[in-house]
């Protein structure tokens, strides 16, 4: 938990405190000595002719730790795997990108990696949903499909040999509105079976991106609004101010997105998993306790969360 | 800064107008502002505040000097602001040379009033020693060290907590053989007499997004803005100073009515601060 920055009083202090040795306690059972810090020597039996992976380093014949983590073995593969890293594409990953650039025939984005991601245009499907071999006048509307600063979820489609390339093959990839863009730590958001998620007594959409970009906002069907796009694209330059006044998210909904995104701003400060459990959790806790919005930036919420996740890990453990 | 796409765009200003703002503030309500003073030791007074992710750090040297022939019995008080690099990638080298110049002439002229020291909010005759011979020269300066917004208003409340940190020498006066001379002073490094800080005003950037008018923007709603200013108002209601930045002109029925807007909130503001600086000073002394 770094950077904490809220005025604790002294009982919150004790309070958060305590919260967070249970959590540790809880924690403690998994297999502590897999653990190593730098220059710690790995264990391993030499006359099996070990691999040296990430992480390690053969000094005088014995294998000795570079990084802070945790000792990970697979088959013959001995590696150290850190705890709190950049974020790792992997295939198939979900990721929530930002448009920093319209190349010929492909996009540029930002996804919180030592490189920029590439969007082909041929991995993107065309607006009038048709599939055809993308010809020069595509080429030139790329702009009317995505601009700069845009924000894109996208997929992971692998490394080739000019970076890593993305796909948005299907409707609920695209482009995102109508919401705002968090950014979280990327070791927070672990893979899992679902990152899309809609919160249907809310309204909002909700897509934890495992590069650390988590986009929450108003439900939109994934219908081809691609389509809508074209239509009001040219329309939204020229709005006068009540027609876009008019196209303003509904006040209620507003309150729930700021909500969440409020929830996944604690959270992250905490250091705590983000899953769809968690983050549902932590909006209910502060409906249930009927807190103004903003309050939950407040200490006293502050050690609720961290109160009440200690208490649902416990509780998660005895039914085990 | 990282742009913004227009999704996002309209939904700051569709939370704007709606009154509830991306993390769930109204317009008028301040981020929770943290203080704390006495960070820098070496110096006379100073003071670090944080307001959400916006972090500045406020220090204030005073060196015995000779005041200004026009204006003999008043000290001085030289501002200046410094945006550190870690504070954004931009501010590298001369990249934030700009910014700083802007807010130090306009924590100038929101603190000090005009040329002739008309209208400041610092009492400069408080800080005569001698009159025509000695004075205390204070040199104020600010860090910006992580910026999200509404620098002035956190540089304005860094600068009046490190102001009520500060604590000037006591001075004895030696009598002089004769008038001309200059007369001996013994510097106390013991006693130290506390600056009166009850007149300094505080500064509200109210910026005007759309129809609109927000208080302590973050640096998204700042992108948004059309123009943005700066009241500078003091216990009393009254305003010391204003400062408008921003491209757009408004109108002036406009102008009065932020002033009042301006009134209200730093009413509040002046009131928050003084709590968290009197804490902060109860736990420096701790």
């Amino acid at each position: 938990m770094r950077g904490l920055q809220l005025p604790l009083s002294q009982t919150q202090k004790v309070r958060l405190q305590n919260a967070l040795n249970h959590l540790e306690s809880l924690s403690s059972k998994v297999n502590s000595d897999a653990s190593v810090t730098v220059a710690d020597s790995i264990s391993v039996n030499h006359e099996d002719g070990v691999l040296k992976g990430h992480g390690t380093a053969d000094i005088q014949g014995d294998l000795v730790a570079t990084l802070c983590g945790v000792v990970e073995r697979v088959n013959k593969l001995v590696y150290v795997r850190a705890l709190r890293s950049r974020y790792k594409p992997e295939v198939g990953d979900i990721v929530i990108g930002r448009v920093v650039e319209v190349s010929q025939k492909r996009w540029r984005l930002e996804i919180n990696y030592s490189q920029d991601a590439v969007l082909m245009l041929s991995s993107m499907n065309m607006p009038d949903g048709v599939q055809r071999r993308r010809t020069a006048v595509d080429e030139l509307n790329m702009r009317s499909i995505f601009e700069e600063k845009d924000v894109v979820c996208a997929e992971v489609r692998g490394f080739q040999h000019d970076g890593l390339h993305l796909q948005a093959r299907s409707q609920k990839y695209g482009k995102l509105n109508r919401g705002q863009l968090l950014t979280v730590p990327p070791y927070l958001v672990k893979r899992q079976k679902q990152h899309y998620h809609h919160l249907e007594q809310f309204g909002v959409d909700l897509i934890l991106g495992c590069n650390g970009f988590i986009w929450v906002g108003e439900h939109i069907e994934a219908k081809d609004d691609m389509v809508e796009d074209q239509v009001s694209h040219p329309n939204k330059n020229s709005a006068s101010l009540e027609e876009l006044e008019k196209n303003y998210t509904a006040l209620e909904t507003r309150k729930y997105i700021c909500r969440a995104a409020n929830a996944i701003r604690v959270l992250s400060t905490l250091g705590f998993n983000m899953t769809l459990e968690i983050i549902k959790g932590v909006i209910d806790l502060s409906l249930s306790q009927n807190l103004d919005i903003h309050d939950m930036l407040g200490s006293e919420f502050f050690v609720l969360v961290a109160e009440k996740e200690a208490e649902r890990r416990s509780s998660s453990k005895k039914k085990r | 800064m990282v742009g913004l796409s227009l999704g996002e765009q309209h939904f700051i200003q569709g939370g704007i107008s709606q009154d509830l703002r991306c993390d769930g503030r109204k317009r008028l309500t301040f981020r929770p502002i943290h203080v704390e003073t006495g960070v820098i030791p070496q110096a006379n007074g100073s003071a670090r505040v944080r307001m959400g992710a916006t972090d500045v750090i406020a220090s204030v040297k005073a060196e015995l000097g000779k005041p200004s022939f026009l204006q003999p019995n008043k000290g001085k008080v030289s501002i200046h602001i410094d945006c550190s690099s870690t504070a954004e990638p931009a501010f590298e080298g001369r990249g934030g040379d700009e910014l700083s110049s802007e807010l130090s002439n306009a924590l100038q002229s929101c603190l000090l009033g005009g040329k002739s020291g008309e209208g400041a909010g610092i009492d400069l005759s408080s800080l005569i020693v001698i009159e025509g011979k000695i004075c205390w020269d204070l040199y104020i300066d600010g860090l910006v060290v992580s910026s999200d917004g509404n620098l002035l208003d956190a540089l304005g409340a860094a600068i009046k907590a490190a102001l009520s940190n500060t604590g000037i020498p006591r001075v004895q006066v030696a009598v002089g053989e004769s008038s001309d001379d200059q007369p001996e002073v013994d510097v106390s490094d013991e006693e130290f007499l506390q600056f009166d800080t009850s007149g300094i005003p505080v500064i509200v950037t109210l910026t005007k997004v759309g129809r609109h008018y927000i208080v302590d923007a973050t640096s998204e709603e700042e992108s948004q803005m059309s123009s943005a200013i700066s009241f500078s108002v003091n216990r009393q209601g009254h305003i010391c100073g204003i400062t408008k930045r921003g491209g757009a002109g408004m109108d002036p029925s406009i102008i009065l009515d932020m002033v009042s807007v301006a009134k209200h909130v730093s009413e509040q503001l002046i009131n928050k601060l003084d709590s968290e600086i009197a804490s902060a000073e109860a736990e420096d002394q701790e």
